[in-house]
């Protein structure tokens, strides 16, 4: 079923994140091929850039504290992006959906102890052939309103 | 620490990442996306994927990971755009080939291919910039 046009402009969150070194270390050493996590974690740890998982490196870094990998930014941005694809109005159906493209653009950098809230606006509804198409740009910005990071989010639903 | 004059139009770059077993479970672990298709074999297979397939928000990280080891500082990132042409699974690896096409201004340009072990590509259009302002 094709999802109807009048959902242009449905606008998600904020949603509030309060970053933690811990999740910052867990994401960087995640996608760094080591084990995230406190329990049963390899001993190999830390499997990623010194400045996202060492404080000391971090602290003599040209940013004087750990920075979390640019990346960190999809795992609190994509939260009104899932609701959005989980939403019953919008009617996206999860099993037939693909994340298609992404695209971030970032303003700063985040570190432990930041806080960051994140809102989506569907921005494009559109078919391709057998494939609809959903488009949210997410914003996410510090408490007095700085921008940190920009998403592009593009579902691919198959028809 | 590089400069801006350290970088030529026409470097190239390459990073390789394995997806091993576990990692869309660790993925979903530290990048909070537990969609069922990721993490579950038989959620991915009634979907039509043949199994559970790789966050493709990960295969994006490596491809930063592979622009941050070229800008030589994770934090000079300012824009990274990818399409998603293939699932990564389980067992796959994927090269990460990088090729500055601009410097201008302050601003670093470079576009990158994916390819798993079969040469396919996983990521398509896949572009970067940095800025050493």
């Amino acid at each position: 079923m094709a999802i109807d046009l009048k959902h242009l402009g449905r606008r998600y969150g904020p949603y509030r994140c309060e970053v933690g070194a811990e999740r910052i270390a867990d994401y960087a050493v995640a996608v760094g091929g080591g084990i995230p996590g406190r329990a049963f974690t390899d001993p190999g740890r830390p499997k990623a850039h010194p400045w996202h998982v060492d404080e000391a490196a971090g602290r003599a870094s040209p940013y004087g504290s750990v920075i979390a990998p640019p990346m960190f930014a999809a795992s609190f941005t994509i939260q009104p992006f899932a609701v959005a694809c989980m939403d019953p109005e919008v009617g996206v159906d999860l099993v037939r959906m693909v994340h298609g493209e992404q695209e971030f653009v970032w303003h700063d950098v985040i570190r432990p102890g930041d806080v960051v809230e994140t809102t989506g606006e569907i921005t494009d509804l559109y078919a391709r052939g057998a494939l609809q198409f959903l488009v949210m740009r997410t914003e996410s910005r510090r408490p007095d309103g700085r921008l940190v990071v920009e998403g592009i989010w593009t579902a691919v639903v198959r028809g | 620490m590089k400069t801006l004059s350290d970088f030529r139009v026409g470097d190239t770059f390459s990073h390789a990442r394995s997806c091993d077993r576990h990692r869309p479970v660790y993925y979903a672990a530290g990048g909070g996306d537990f969609n069922p298709i990721h993490i579950d074999p038989e959620a991915g297979r009634e979907a039509g994927l043949g199994g559970n397939v790789l966050q493709g928000l990960c295969t994006m990280a490596w491809a930063a990971e592979a622009c941050a080891h070229y800008f030589g500082d994770p934090g000079r990132l300012r824009r990274l755009r990818v399409r998603f042409a293939r699932p990564v699974r389980a067992e796959d690896t994927v090269t990460f080939e990088g090729r500055c096409v601009a410097v201008e201004g302050g601003t670093v340009r470079v576009q990158i291919s994916a390819r798993n072990q079969r040469g396919e590509e996983v990521l398509k259009g896949a572009s970067a910039e940095a800025f050493f302002g």
